[in-house]
């Protein structure tokens, strides 16, 4: 089981080693093959590890499992750890399942570009850090996991680097993790300072002892962590590189932000719970950040125009739902609506490709209208996804919302309010996502759609097709793992390692559901009367409250925001500390430097006149001064 | 024994007094090799003086030495510079012209501290290590002794001091040929122009 | 030894040595710096005879013997400078000779 979850790890790692080195020795489409064949290998693996793990009694499942030590000062040890017990293995069957379904469904996506081999190189690369974020049996070698999946997130944001707008998108992207990763690395800091260690079993287990309930220690220690998972998973206030992300090909859309990396700080949070439970007001951020987003997102959504920016604010309101879980201590729950969400995001992204692939890269939905003639298969698969995410019975993503309905419930007055949220979250949900399947796929087929449709026999290479279906039946049957009331499986699952906090009752448990597919209903509703049946009731709505619609289109100006308090500080700062210090300290320098040394050297010249009377009065004088010392030393 | 003391004072007396009209010799001429405007007077002084200091090593029984320093040094070398200086015409050097500089206080004061401190020294050591004379015997300072010690104890230096005197000849042969063929090509210059 | 004790040649020897210095840094003619650098070296020469008798060591006496044979090959070597100096029209004065100026 140990071998198979190293294997795990290292077979993604294997793959981007092998497409690097054999350069354009290997087809496109073989480099393609070799990253899915990797990452399939990644899944049979866990998936056997899964079963070992299974065959185990509830509480021997924690598995660590070190191959070397990087580091050893003293007391303190890390080194490259994994550790095999429930969380990390559902994490890993979630990563390298869907994973193996995106990057077999890129081979076929990416199949026309010049730079294949690079892009599924990255993928691998992807694939590989994600593994050993979620594996890592150390906090430090999970934040070497973390850094890795920024730097591969950044890597294929910026896949079409001739693109400024994708290369701009990549650096914000990447500077927002960074500031995730430094508050992250000094929460480190000070765990290491306070514990002495930073592996799962010793911390979590000295934490308690050592650091006070709710002291400051504590409290910077859970929001170090809290900034480094809002930043990974896209909350607000650090929300703002997700949407600009979408920059990237579609599967990596896919891949990295819906389904695994952007879940990565949702995974955090549960892992390091013991650490959040020692500071409540933290965790309790956690959960308003996440309501905050649910809102935001959900709101923002209602009127972006770009296919993919509309699924990627569902991302964040869908992780916002996560948080919330997490925050209020439902670690369980949380999890589950990772899985699921994985699952139907990837979906649509996956079906948003189809249409993006048959309208030959274009985005905009309002030239989009009437493809579900067109594209029969792919509207289906898409409304697949878009009933999961609204919260429809039976589909995956009624099960899990509504498990973090129902626990929101049992958690107090906090919980209770975020509960208000999410309810109309999910309304806001329903009513964005329906627009989005209405506009795009229904009524006459648009001027743009009837010129440049194009379309292949199976509405797409089969490449694509397959693991579109594949997640299709994931979305419809992926929720049925834990029915609330019922079956309880993925909490009994990750009980172990992250138990919850709350035990909902029965009356919560049915109270949740009903009011959540009311709203999703109401959602639906409103949706095809307002897009569904082409009135022009959205436009009347912007003429009379404009600059509401203007707020959101413009994102609520968080990007102004951002660029007037720090983006533009920072370059002026940067401009001036050039004009003042670089250019007369360091550059000033190097000629003043050898200015004085050529003047000193001058003056050192003087006394080489060239008279030899000179030279033998300073013998003399030499002399008389030696012999002074050798009188004075005797 | 009283005739023997006062031969001894006596020899001391005699000692004594040439002892002090050499060293007035000695000091006199060498202010004046420094101080006469005319170089021929200058080495002449030099002659004088090496010839007080020959009669200082007689009195400190380096026999041998006193007679090579008269007949080479005051001899040899002194003839060739008066033959130099002959052949010059004896330039005037008017060293005191323009004053007294900065550079040449400062040579005085050098030399002044120099000569302060070492005889500090010497005044320092007269006590101790200076105020006995080894017991010599009559061979000391011979030539017989000096042959000895050169043709063994210091082979080398004799055989160095050979090597040192053939380069000499050498350079100096090769000094003058080359001064006597700058002058033959400038006279022979005007010839080719005007032919 | 009778007569003066050695302290006294050494201090003849010392203030003979700072003359011939003097006149070698003041006098501009490079014919009488050689004559007082002579003088320089007859001092040391004095100094070495003088240890020489107070040792009872020869060797004072050879090594006097053999800066009279450097000195002679110095004057001739310089004499021959010299020579070739005023053959060559060059003003006979150490302060104008400053070619090595840098």
């Amino acid at each position: 089981m140990i071998a198979a979850a190293w294997l795990t790890l290292f077979a993604p790692a294997g793959a981007v080693v092998a497409i690097a080195l054999a350069g354009r020795r290997i087809t496109r489409r073989q480099a393609g093959l070799i990253a899915s064949a990797s990452v399939g290998v990644s899944f049979v693996s866990s998936a056997y590890a899964l079963v070992r793990l299974l065959g185990e009694g509830a509480d021997e499942r924690v598995h660590p499992s070190t191959l070397w030590t990087w580091l050893s000062a003293g007391d303190f040890r890390v080194g490259m750890e994994i550790v095999v017990d429930p969380l990390s293995v559902f994490m890993m069957l979630v990563v390298s399942g869907v994973g193996f379904l995106i990057v077999s469904y890129a081979v076929g996506y990416m199949h026309d570009d010049d730079e294949e081999r690079r892009y599924h190189a990255y993928k691998a690369l992807f694939v590989f850090s994600m593994l050993l974020l979620v594996q890592a049996g150390d906090l430090l070698l999970l934040l070497a996991g973390w850094g890795m999946v920024g730097l591969s997130s950044y890597l294929l944001i910026n896949f079409w680097h001739h693109r400024a707008t994708a290369v701009a998108a990549g650096k914000k992207a990447f500077i927002i993790n960074a500031f995730g990763d430094a508050t992250f690395a000094l929460a480190l800091f000070l765990l290491i300072q306070r514990t002495g260690a930073l592996d799962f079993g010793t911390v979590f287990s000295r934490a308690p002892e050592v650091i006070d309930k709710s002291s400051t220690v504590a409290v910077l220690i859970a929001l170090g962590l809290l900034g480094g998972a809002a930043a990974k998973s896209a909350q607000v206030p650090l929300h703002t590189w997700l949407p600009d992300a979408m920059e990237g090909p579609t599967p990596v859309s896919a891949l990295i932000h819906a389904a695994t990396m952007v879940t990565a700080g949702v995974y955090l949070i549960a892992r390091t719970h013991v650490l959040f439970e020692l500071a409540p007001a933290v965790l309790h951020l956690a959960a308003v950040l996440g309501g905050i987003t649910i809102l935001a997102a959900g709101l923002i959504a209602l009127v972006q125009t770009d296919i993919k920016r509309v699924i990627a604010y569902s991302t964040m309101s869908q992780i916002g739902y996560m948080f919330v879980g997490a925050g209020l201590g439902a670690y369980g729950v949380g999890m589950f609506h990772l899985m699921t969400q994985a699952f139907f995001k990837a979906l649509l992204f996956m079906a948003a490709g189809l249409v993006i692939h048959a309208l030959a890269g274009e985005q905009d939905i309002r030239k989009m209208g009437g493809l579900g003639r067109e594209l029969p298969r792919t509207t289906q698969a898409f409304l697949a996804g878009t009933l999961a995410l609204a919260g429809v019975p039976p589909l995956a993503g009624f099960f899990s919302k509504d498990a973090i309905l129902a626990h929101a419930l049992d958690a107090g007055a906090l919980g209770v309010a975020l509960f208000v949220l999410a309810v109309a979250g999910a309304f806001l949900t329903a009513l964005y996502s329906f627009r989005l399947l209405f506009v795009v796929f229904r009524g006459k087929k648009s001027a743009y759609v009837q010129e440049h449709l194009h379309r292949e026999r199976f509405e797409g290479p089969l490449a694509m097709v397959w693991p579109v279906a594949a997640l299709v039946v994931l979305t419809i049957v992926g929720g049925w793992i834990q029915v609330p009331g019922g079956w309880t499986a993925v909490d009994t699952f990750l009980e172990p390692v992250a138990a919850s906090l709350q035990e909902p009752a029965a009356w919560m448990e049915v109270l949740s559901p009903l009011l959540s597919v009311a709203v999703a209903v109401a959602g639906i509703a409103l949706a095809w009367k307002l897009w569904g049946l082409r009135s022009d009731v959205p436009a009347t709505l912007r003429g009379r409250f404009p600059r509401a619609a203007q707020a959101l289109e413009r994102k609520l100006y968080f990007d102004e925001a951002y660029d007037l308090a720090f983006s533009r500080p920072s370059s002026r700062l940067a401009l001036a500390l050039g004009r003042l210090v670089e250019a007369p300290l360091v550059l000033g320098s190097a000629g003043g430097i050898a200015r004085s040394v050529r003047a000193l050297a001058g003056r050192v010249a003087a006394t080489q006149t060239g008279l030899l009377r000179f030279y033998a009065l300073a013998l003399a004088a030499g002399l008389a001064v030696l012999i002074l010392v050798f009188i004075a030393v005797q | 024994m009283t005739g023997a003391v006062l031969a001894s004072t006596a020899g001391d007396v005699f000692t004594w007094i040439v002892w002090v009209v050499a060293a007035l010799a000695l000091l006199t001429s060498g202010l004046a090799v420094v101080l006469f405007t005319n170089p021929f007077y200058s080495a002449l002084a030099l002659v004088l003086n090496l010839g007080s200091l020959a009669v200082l090593y007689l009195l400190l029984s380096a026999e041998f030495v006193a007679a090579a320093q008269v007949l080479v040094y005051a001899g040899a070398v002194m003839v060739m510079f008066l033959f130099v200086i002959a052949y010059l015409g004896g330039r005037a050097d008017a060293p005191w012209a323009g004053g007294p500089s900065v550079t040449k206080l400062a040579a005085i004061v050098a030399g002044g501290a120099i000569l302060v401190e070492v005889v500090v020294a010497i005044g320092l050591a007269a006590g101790g290590p200076l105020s006995t004379a080894a017991q010599i015997g009559n061979a000391f300072g011979s030539p017989k002794e000096i042959g000895r010690l050169f043709l063994s104890d210091h082979l080398l230096a004799f055989e160095v001091t050979s090597i040192i005197l053939l380069v000499a000849a050498v350079g100096g042969v090769i000094l003058g040929a080359a001064a006597r063929r700058d002058e033959k090509s400038a006279a022979d210059q005007p010839k080719a122009v005007e032919g | 030894m009778s007569g003066p004790g050695i302290s006294a040649y050494l201090i003849l020897s010392v203030i003979l040595f700072v003359t011939g210095a003097v006149g070698v840094l003041i006098r501009r003619s490079p014919l009488i710096v050689l004559l007082a650098l002579e003088i320089m070296l007859n001092a040391g020469n004095l100094a070495l005879i003088a240890f020489a008798r107070q040792h009872g060591d020869g060797a004072g006496q050879i090594f006097a013997l053999a800066v009279m044979v450097v000195a002679a090959a110095e004057a001739v070597v310089g004499l021959g400078l010299i020579v070739a100096m005023s053959r060559k029209k060059i003003e006979l004065d150490v302060d104008t000779l400053a070619n090595l100026r840098g």
